[in-house]
């Protein structure tokens, strides 16, 4: 096993600078960079490591051996692993806005001035208050929270909530907004590679050479996985160097990209994929214009998975206690980042494969104290090793427990005979066999199948495209791995159409895997933990199983098994073999539980890359935006536009006085308005009025052109789509335009019309709400005002030009421009629509012109004054439950035309006489103030369902009338003008008697409208 | 008063001239505000496509892009938008002019000049820089000069057309999102160091 | 998810909205009935296998899609126009 020799590049083999303190670092050896020599702080302490060390090694260089806290009894732990499955050191990194929770130290690359902390302490990690509820660890069991804070439930958010939270939590998030950047990418490729180990890397390999798109990730900042980990031989060359060789081949193809510090998190159908980079993570500050992270949507038309396996611990007494590692992290420690993670090692193995730590630590410079294989016989060959390096060997045996305060001082060793012994140590590795990561091939609701050969799942049926290479795949050897991972990736690219390419043939230094795992020890000293995140023991599992939580479901959430950041990924396996011993089946019967991405936990803010705070969803500004912005308009975002509300004076004490300004103008002069937000839709066609007959419910035949009519749009279950009103600008030409919050609906709508419902009209049908810029002019004034900006020889004077007249016209000398007569304030009013580059131009060109006048711009609040002073309904009362009767428009629809919605809004219940119908409403005491949303109940009535009339759908303050005014659905509206109820509004604590009277509070005799 | 009568840029507010972002090195970006191109959608009439095609040929010497693709001269052509749709595409407004009415009866021509916010993406990061937006393949062997998407970049509704292998693309927005889309495209250029060529007017 | 679109290509699912059961027929007219109109609104089936459902590709070329799609899998098998579908239909037929 150690024959071969390895070469180390030179910076591996410089010597260590002088009065650095890392007492537990090997003299030389190792990929850490020694000539870059790093310090960090943890807890505040002062420390020091090298390039290329995580957080994890560099600690247990400096003997820092207590990292956390356990998350229930708050028990001292250490470092378990030496990847992304680690359980206990789990740590909180930075500080300020920057500080961020429960990052494994295992995968923290150290940087110069990193801060970490320890979490789950108080008042210090060495001495925890609340270790007491070790103490109290028999009322701590599973299903504590369950039964003790049930009663009373007025506790539950009083109490027992935040007193769960502060003993329970984990680390502390930032308070402050995040200052860094994160980014999103999509990637495409022929085959993607998970997994950057041997298997990985010759699948890359064989399907880069092949010429394929390949896209390679690894979740480590160095790829080779345990190649960087084991003293192996591939080839003639040591593991490393071959890695090494391979990556540069592999980056000097320009179709392969490698994506390292990247985490395939999750898989999903059709071959997405989903990870993220970590750009910058192994920096104290990103660098000016780059992403901390970055979000990668992967489409892959084949995919290798090559992610590995996980060691599994033993389950016996103590097994917690800080020194008590996995055996390959042990090697990883001692190989990979020359650190003898102790001075005095304990191997505790169930086969071969941790007997490899023997021969490392005794490289390294450690002393292996025994070797304890639970398995009865040990061949003479490892006897002799083990003798060769001064161990002892007990066969037959186990671990029973461990001894030590807040770190491992000695094991307690029970013989093939039963008699126990202790034996001193400070570091116990365990090798308890591997189990191949299922994760990913299982998030498509996929379950992993049983290998016995290897004790452990491995992918079942894997999702479409996607194969499996070395050890992910249940092949453990080092051999295995790059046999399979040649092929497999090879395949990959073949069935995307590319030849094969020739391969290496490589062999590797002998290896044995035999073992026979020992999933939990005869007689634990102590608690002995199945999940060391969520503290489940070996009891917790017993207890469970007596309460008849025996389905692995019910395991899983009764005890917490395999909850949280590491999702069972050292633990699922044992859990589900102490459950199979207790009801006497085995393991694959029990089953598993589901898996689900992520893989590792992944930070919002990944997720959310440029879309937070201002970019948190797209803006639409309106063409007048730059000149409402000048007059310091007050904006408000209807859907995604940002509209001006109202503009504010000098001197105007509040909005409310701004907004009956600018409708007071346009009543008596004029006033312009932005209304571009309107939906417009161009229909063209042989079929076009055809068309528009089916969507719309009140007839347009008869609407000649030069006409523009209101529109009514019901949905084919009978309620009122939208409203809009359709110009007819020529023959076969038509405009529709929609309201600002429906405009995509109604596209989307008339599409579906045309293309499903009849598609053998013949229409073309384009939105050009980008186009043009419309604003609505209205007031006495308003002639006069677009006299001055219309050219010359357009004449829109009443005769030639009447109330919902529209033509083509020109402005600013020749510019094309669309004008409307229709009105949504009741006024004499125009909508000018000119091309939106000519919008700002436009817009100034009418306050000029409409400043003798004494123009105003008004908002949409002022807007929304007048419709509601106009009783027209919008948003409020077309609400998604209103039928066109219900809003008043009953009368306009027609008789003789198949048209959607026509048969469904005849039901029974949408033709019931006690419909809430609109309706106008005025404080009886007129001061008073009307609220939206008030319920109406009759005089006297108290407030329930039952005496429910309807309710309050919109609200203004009239300036014309002087007093508030509302409109609303009530029962039997229209019959009962005059009469008086109450509008209850239990929420803003209002209760005021109304009047019931027309929703037309202006003008009801349009006298204004068509002057 | 005509004199008043100027149009403005779709980017004015938004895009300034200069070198921004990453400043070491070449830029990895080059962005070209596309201002005042004539832009009109052509729907082509029931059955009336191969008639469209002709006199697209004869009269303009267009040809008529299947799905996906874009037939561009120069500053001039058509790019696919939809089944039976395409964008019409020429470096003024005036450079459509004659369009509707030679197409009467045969497809329906709606100016669409004001509705798009035009950016020209190049420079040696240009595809990387889209690749953070644009959830379509545009790696050479699936995406080349001629070839068209209509698709969505951070939520808003994108239209791509590959100009030359440089390679180097327009990017069509509808106006209203101009300052949305820009505040993306600013922040997904700036690792790379990106120039903008002018300022946008007005 | 991936959807191929028949004209655009293959694309994310973002770009799509998903109606429902492609399966129910408008009767058109006015000599359509209510009872037959309520079916058509309202009456869907529901099955655990291969649906021809409606999907419009909203953020592409606009299309509406009849998407056959496998409800256990997410399996597509195949993506066809609505526009061309539905003009294939005889009077009177299901989609």
């Amino acid at each position: 096993m150690s024959t071969i020799t390895l070469r180390r590049s030179e910076a591996d083999s410089a010597p260590l600078p002088t009065g650095r303190h890392e007492a537990f670092r090997t003299a030389s050896g190792g990929l850490i960079d020694r000539r870059r020599p790093l310090e960090f702080r943890f807890d505040g302490t002062r420390l020091s490591g090298f390039e290329g060390d995580t957080l994890a090694s560099a600690l247990l260089a400096n003997g820092v051996r207590l990292v956390g806290r356990s998350f229930k009894y708050h028990r001292p732990r250490g470092i378990l692993s030496a990847g992304s499955e680690e359980p206990n050191a789990i740590v909180e990194l930075r500080s300020g806005a920057r500080r961020e929770p429960n990052t494994r130290a295992t995968v923290a690359e150290l940087y110069e001035g990193l801060e970490a902390r320890s979490q789950n302490r108080w008042p210090s990690l060495r001495y925890d208050a609340l270790a007491v509820n070790a103490l109290a660890a028999p009322i701590f069991a599973a299903g504590f929270y369950y039964k003790t804070f049930m009663w009373p439930a007025a506790f539950w958010e009083r109490l027992y909530e935040p007193l769960i939270r502060r003993a329970a939590g984990l680390g502390r998030a930032a308070e402050a907004p995040d200052p860094d950047t994160y980014d999103r990418a999509h990637a495409f490729c022929d085959v993607l590679v998970i997994g950057g180990g041997p298997a990985g890397l010759s699948a890359a390999l064989a399907a880069g050479r092949s010429g394929a798109r390949v896209i390679l990730v690894d979740e480590d900042h160095r790829l080779g996985g345990r190649l960087l980990a084991e003293r192996r031989a591939v080839g003639s060359r040591s593991g490393v160097d071959w890695a090494a060789a391979t990556i540069a081949e592999l980056e000097s193809m320009p179709e392969v990209r490698i994506l390292s510090r990247t985490t395939l998190f999750g898989v999903y159908d059709h071959g997405a994929y989903g990870a993220v980079e970590r750009v910058s993570d192994h920096l104290a500050v990103p660098p000016a214009h780059a992403p901390r992270q970055r979000l990668w949507r992967i489409t892959a038309r084949r995919a290798v998975l090559a992610a590995g396996a996980i060691e599994r611990p033993h389950i016996f007494g103590g097994n917690d206690r800080p020194g008590v590692m996995l055996a390959g992290a042990v090697r990883t420690y001692l190989n990979r980042y020359g650190v003898l993670p102790g001075r005095r090692v304990a191997i505790f193995t169930s086969g071969d494969d941790g007997w490899r730590t023997l021969a490392d630590v005794a490289a390294a410079g450690g002393q292996v104290v025994a070797v304890i294989d639970s398995r009865p016989s040990v061949s003479p060959a490892l006897r002799r090793e083990a003798e060769a390096a001064g161990a002892r060997v007990v066969s037959g045996g186990y671990v029973a427990g461990t001894k030590g305060s807040l770190a491992l001082k000695a094991i307690v060793v029970v013989d093939a005979d039963g008699s126990s012994e202790t034996i001193a140590c400070d570091c116990l590795a365990m090798a308890n066999g591997w189990n191949p990561i299922v994760h990913l091939d299982s998030h498509l609701s996929r379950r992993p199948a049983w290998d016995a050969a290897i004790h452990a799942f491995v992918p079942g049926t894997l999702p479409s495209g996607m194969v499996a290479a070395g050890a992910a795949g249940g092949r453990l050897t080092l051999a295995e791995c790059l046999e399979t991972g040649a092929q497999v990736g090879g395949e990959a690219a073949t069935a995307c159409g590319f030849a094969a390419a020739p391969r290496d043939t490589l062999g590797t230094d002998p290896e044995s895997i035999a073992h026979t795992p020992l999933w939990r020890v005869a007689k634990p000293k102590g608690k002995a933990f199945v999940d060391f995140q969520n503290d489940v023991a070996a009891a917790d599992v017993e207890l469970a199983h007596r309460e008849g939580f025996r389905a692995v479901e019910h395991l899983k959430r009764y005890t917490t098994l395999g909850m949280a950041t590491d999702q069972g990924k050292t633990s699922n396996l044992a859990g589900l073999s102490l459950m199979a011993e207790l009801t006497g089946q085995a393991i694959p019967s029990v089953g598993t539980t589901v898996f689900r991405p992520p893989f590792t936990p992944v930070a919002i803010g990944a997720f959310a890359g440029h879309h937070r705070g201002k970019d948190f969803r797209a803006i639409r500004q309106v063409p007048s935006h730059a000149w409402c912005e000048e007059q310091g308009a007050v904006f408000v975002e209807t859907g995604l536009w940002l509209r001006p509300a109202y503009f504010p004076k000098a001197g105007e004490a509040d909005w409310l006085e701004s907004v009956n300004r600018e409708v007071d103008t346009v009543r008596s002069r004029v006033g312009i308005c932005d209304v571009t937000t309107l939906g417009k839709i161009d229909i063209q066609g042989r079929d076009a009025l055809a068309l528009i007959e089916r969507v719309c419910a009140n007839p347009f035949g008869t609407l000649p052109v030069g006409k523009a009519r209101y529109a009514v749009l019901l949905r084919e279950d009978g309620f009122v789509l939208d409203d809009g009103t359709v110009a007819r600008m020529g023959e076969r030409h038509f405009v529709m335009t929609a309201s600002t919050a429906n405009a995509a609906k109604v596209m989307q709508h008339l599409e579906f019309c045309h293309q499903w419902l009849w598609p053998d009209l013949d229409v073309q049908m384009v939105s050009v709400s980008e186009q043009w810029a419309q604003y609505a002019v209205a007031g006495p004034r308003a002639r006069d005002t677009l006299r001055g900006v219309i050219d010359p020889g357009f004449d829109i004077g009443n005769e030639a030009f009447p109330f919902l007249a529209c033509a083509e016209v020109t402005v600013g000398g020749g510019i094309p421009a669309r004008l409307f007569r229709i009105s949504f304030s009741g006024e004499l009013a125009y909508e000018l629509a000119v091309p939106a580059a000519y919008g700002d131009a436009a817009w100034r060109a009418i306050m000029q012109a409409g400043s003798p006048h004494g123009i105003t711009a008004y908002g949409s609040e002022a807007l929304s004054v007048m419709r509601i002073e106009k009783g027209h309904a919008a948003g409020a009362e077309i609400n998604g439950q209103a039928t066109a009767r219900d809003l008043g428009l009953g009368g306009m629809l027609a008789k003789k035309k198949d048209y959607v919605g026509r048969l469904m809004k005849e039901r029974p219940a949408l033709t019931d006489p006690d419909r809430p119908i609109l309706v106008g409403f005025r404080p009886v005491d007129r001061a008073q103030r009307l609220r939206a949303g008030a319920h109406f109940l009759a005089l006297g009535a108290g407030p329930s369902l039952a005496a429910d009339e309807g309710f309050m759908t919109s609200v203004a303050h009239s300036p014309s009338l002087g007093h508030w005014i509302g409109l609303g659905l009530l029962r039997r509206g229209p019959e009962r003008h005059g009469e008086r109820v109450r509008a209850y509004d239990p929420v803003r604590d209002a209760d005021i008697e109304v009047e019931i009277c027309s929703p037309v509070f202006v003008d009801p005799k349009e006298e204004k409208l068509r002057v | 008063m005509t004199s008043a009568w100027t149009p403005r840029s779709a980017w004015a507010g938004f895009a300034r001239a200069g070198r921004h972002g990453r400043p070491q090195g070449e830029p990895g970006v080059r962005l070209t505000l596309r201002d005042g191109v004539g832009l009109a959608t052509v729907i082509a009439a029931d059955g009336q496509e191969d008639a469209l095609g002709r006199i697209l040929a004869d009269r303009f010497g267009w040809s008529l892009p299947g799905s996906g693709a874009a037939t561009l001269v120069g500053e001039r052509g058509l790019v696919w938008s939809a089944p039976g749709q395409w964008l019409a595409v020429a470096e003024a407004r005036a450079g459509l002019q004659g369009l509707a009415e030679a197409l009467r009866g045969v497809a329906a021509v709606t100016d669409q000049s004001d509705a798009r916010a035009i950016v020209r993406v190049s420079g040696p990061r240009a595809r990387g820089l889209l690749s953070k937006g644009v959830a379509v393949d545009l790696h050479p062997r699936a995406f080349a000069a001629g070839q068209a998407a209509v698709t969505s970049i951070a939520h808003i509704g994108a239209q791509i057309w590959q100009r030359d292998e440089a390679p180097t693309y327009d990017l069509a927005v509808a106006r209203s999102f101009a300052g949305s889309f820009w505040s993306w495209l600013s922040h997904a250029a700036a690792e790379f160091g990106y120039e903008v060529d002018r300022e946008a007017e007005h | 998810m991936r959807i191929r679109c028949p004209y655009c290509g293959e694309r994310d699912n973002g770009e799509f909205s998903y109606l429902g059961d492609a399966a129910p027929r408008r009767p058109d007219g006015l000599e359509a009935q209510a009872s037959a109109m309520h079916d058509y609104v309202y009456l869907r089936d529901n099955p655990a296998g291969e649906h021809r459902e409606l999907w419009y590709h909203g953020a592409g070329c606009r299309s509406w899609l009849v998407v056959t799609r496998d409800t256990r899998t997410h399996t597509i098998s195949d993506v066809s126009p609505a526009r061309d579908v539905a003009r294939s239909r005889r009077p009177g037929e299901a989609a």
